[in-house]
């Protein structure tokens, strides 16, 4: 048995970091929320975010299309962390590196790439036109799919290697004693494995939309400035209009935005384990 | 009800051939075990029965249906799992009713019955609406038996269910298996590597060795007359002595190394090589006390007790026999005993 000063001093560096990373600037953000032109207490900030029809539009946008990712992150990541299950554990290495090598790559990288195959004359517009299936030469830049396709390509692996993890939990067994029970291949992964899987997608889930909500680089670069995210916003008041203090209320709402998403998944784990 | 016809199974994984050839016909209504030890391929051989391993070579009729090419949902058989394989998310109800659920049999009333029904086989009644893991081993093994008899299936597959009970559960359980399979009349295929197990439990014995069939018969005819040295030595864990058949004055005699002889069974031939089979527990042992005939004198070596028995490593000169004796007969290692064997001739098999 360790002793508790042990304990302290092995954790002791962690927390340290923890303390002066991570809740001195959080402690700080918090109050520079709260703090109006004159330096007294104000709600100010927040009572202009939310009352402006254009900040809401911005929360709207950053909400459904965060929510758009996730589903296609899960719907997407399921199946192939299913097959990634059940494929030899070679074939299974191979499916892996190939899932995070995209990883690898900084997203801005990855994503000036999309703006060179979205973008007019770019691949996917210009094949379309000149399969003729659209008229013209157009771009897919600076739309809301072009959101959702760079996002869902950053966020897939985390969605499915946290599937991967639950799914490799389950005893095949039960999948062929389903079988055996009359159960089709798809009912099989209907009624069996997609029920068992699900703490893994829940989990994936939720990682996929909390990184969306706050992603920053995909969003300004495929969308522009014409379709801003939360994020954007942030940056743009606190870089160019210099304004800390809304800057911070906006993170402030952002912060409890994604803690009003984990709570429920909290709950749902938590009664699972108890 | 139903027939089972299994034609030359061979079954290749990769390069090693683990099931050379196996042909079988069940009769409708028996309960047939495949005897065998780990690694014979009787588990391969009934995923084949289920459609879980597809055949290399060969095919697999149910009541006079080529089900070779069918998937498991579509050969109307239900399989016991040696984890039981309980859906771990569904209560012991839904768990039974799943079957009857997925073959869409009847309406939601009339599963409701089916399941209560297949409960009270069990004696589950009261633990319908706990989940699996709140349930005991034997609790968990009883409602796998009612899932698999809920469906009304052609042929019921047993892969080792008893094996990962207690030693009392399973002979309860082995009754009542015998006990629903006589109500129930379903074909029945079961598992095991427990000689004992098969050859209490089962209508047709299939000895497995090796990706082979060794022997078929009813329990008493394997047990009685093995045909091989590996069915002798698996059955009863008998001895086996390499002898040599002479004809003696009164009929055919087995020579042993050490040059001393005794009667055999009338109608035995000197051919080949031959081994005496003696079974354990036919070995009977007195105290030291040399001139009796048909006798051998032997020093006990090894005294195992086993409770209503005791296990006996005996040497003979070069030879090392096993006796299973009742725990009156009672003896310490290094004691001097003398052996009788069986009276009637024991038995030869050429190897």
């Amino acid at each position: 048995m360790r002793d508790r000063i042990e304990d302290i001093a092995l954790a002791g560096p962690g927390i340290l970091l923890l303390a002066l990373a991570f809740v001195l600037p959080l402690v700080e953000m918090l109050r520079l929320s709260i703090v109006g032109a004159d330096g007294g207490v104000t709600a100010e900030h927040f009572v202009r975010f939310l009352s402006d029809p254009y900040y809401l539009g911005v929360v709207w946008r950053t909400i459904y299309l965060s929510l758009l990712i996730t589903i296609i992150c899960a719907a997407v990541g399921f199946p192939l962390a299913y097959v990634m299950a059940r494929v030899s554990p070679q074939m299974r290495l191979w499916l892996i590196v190939l899932i995070i090598l995209p990883l690898m790559t900084s997203v801005v990288v990855r994503t000036f790439g999309w703006m060179v195959v979205l973008g007019r004359g770019g691949l996917i517009p210009f094949s379309l036109w000149k399969l003729g299936f659209v008229g013209r030469n157009f771009t897919l830049m600076h739309t809301e799919a072009a959101i959702v396709i760079g996002m869902v390509q950053v966020l897939l692996p985390f969605t499915a290697l946290s599937i991967l993890g639950v799914v490799m939990k389950i005893d095949r067994r039960l999948e062929e004693a389903a079988r055996t029970m009359g159960a089709s291949f798809l009912a099989t992964l209907r009624s069996v494995v997609l029920p068992l899987a699900m703490p893994g997608i829940l989990a994936g889930s939720l990682l996929a939309f909390t990184l969306s909500v706050s992603s920053f680089v995909t969003p300004s670069l495929l969308g522009g400035v014409r379709l801003p995210v939360v994020a954007s916003s942030i940056y743009d008041a606190a870089t160019k209009t210099l304004e800390w203090n809304f800057a911070a209320a906006q993170s402030v709402i952002l912060l409890i935005g994604v803690l009003l998403a984990l709570t429920p998944y909290i709950r749902l784990s938590g009664r699972r384990h108890g | 009800m139903a027939t089972l016809d299994l034609t030359e199974i061979v079954k290749s994984f990769g390069s090693t051939q683990v099931l050379h050839g196996i042909s079988l016909a069940i009769e409708s209504g028996q309960f047939v075990s495949l005897l065998g030890p780990s690694g014979c391929g009787k588990t391969t051989l009934l995923r084949i029965i289920a459609g879980l391993e597809g055949v290399t070579r060969g095919s697999v009729h149910i009541d006079g249906r080529d089900v070779t090419g069918l998937p498991p949902e579509s050969r109307d058989i239900a399989m016991m799992f040696q984890s039981y394989a309980l859906l771990p998310h569904m209560s012991v109800r839904e768990n039974i009713r799943f079957p009857l659920r997925m073959r869409r049999r009847g309406t939601r009333a009339e599963q409701d019955d089916r399941v209560q029904a297949a409960l009270e086989t069990v004696q589950l009644g009261h633990l319908a609406d706990r989940m699996p893991r709140q349930l005991s081993g034997g609790q968990q093994q009883r409602v796998a038996l009612a899932r698999a008899i809920v469906s009304d299936p052609k042929i019921l597959l047993l892969d080792e269910p008893l094996s990962n009970l207690d030693a009392r559960l399973r002979e309860d359980m082995q009754v009542e298996l015998i006990e629903l399979h006589r109500r129930l009349g379903l074909t029945t295929v079961f598992v095991t590597h427990d000689q004992e197990e098969a050859l209490s439990l089962s209508d047709v014995v299939v000895l497995m060795n090796s990706g082979r069939i060794e022997q078929v018969g009813d329990p008493q005819t394997i047990y009685a007359s093995p045909h091989t040295g590996f069915a002798s030595e698996f059955l009863g864990s008998a001895n086996l002595v390499p002898v040599k058949v002479i004809e003696g004055a009164s009929g055919p005699q087995a020579q042993l190394p050490n040059g001393e002889t005794i009667a055999v069974a009338v109608g035995t031939k000197p051919h080949g090589e031959t081994h005496l089979v003696l079974r354990q527990e036919d070995l009977k042992l007195f105290p030291a006390k040399p001139g009796m005939s048909g006798d051998f004198l032997a020093t006990v070596e090894t005294r195992v007790f086993l409770g209503a028995r005791i296990r006996y490593v005996l040497r003979m000169g070069d030879l090392r026999l096993k006796c299973l004796a009742p725990a009156s007969d009672d003896f310490s290692a290094g004691e001097r005993v003398t052996v009788r064997l069986p009276e009637g001739g024991a038995q030869v098999i050429s190897t």
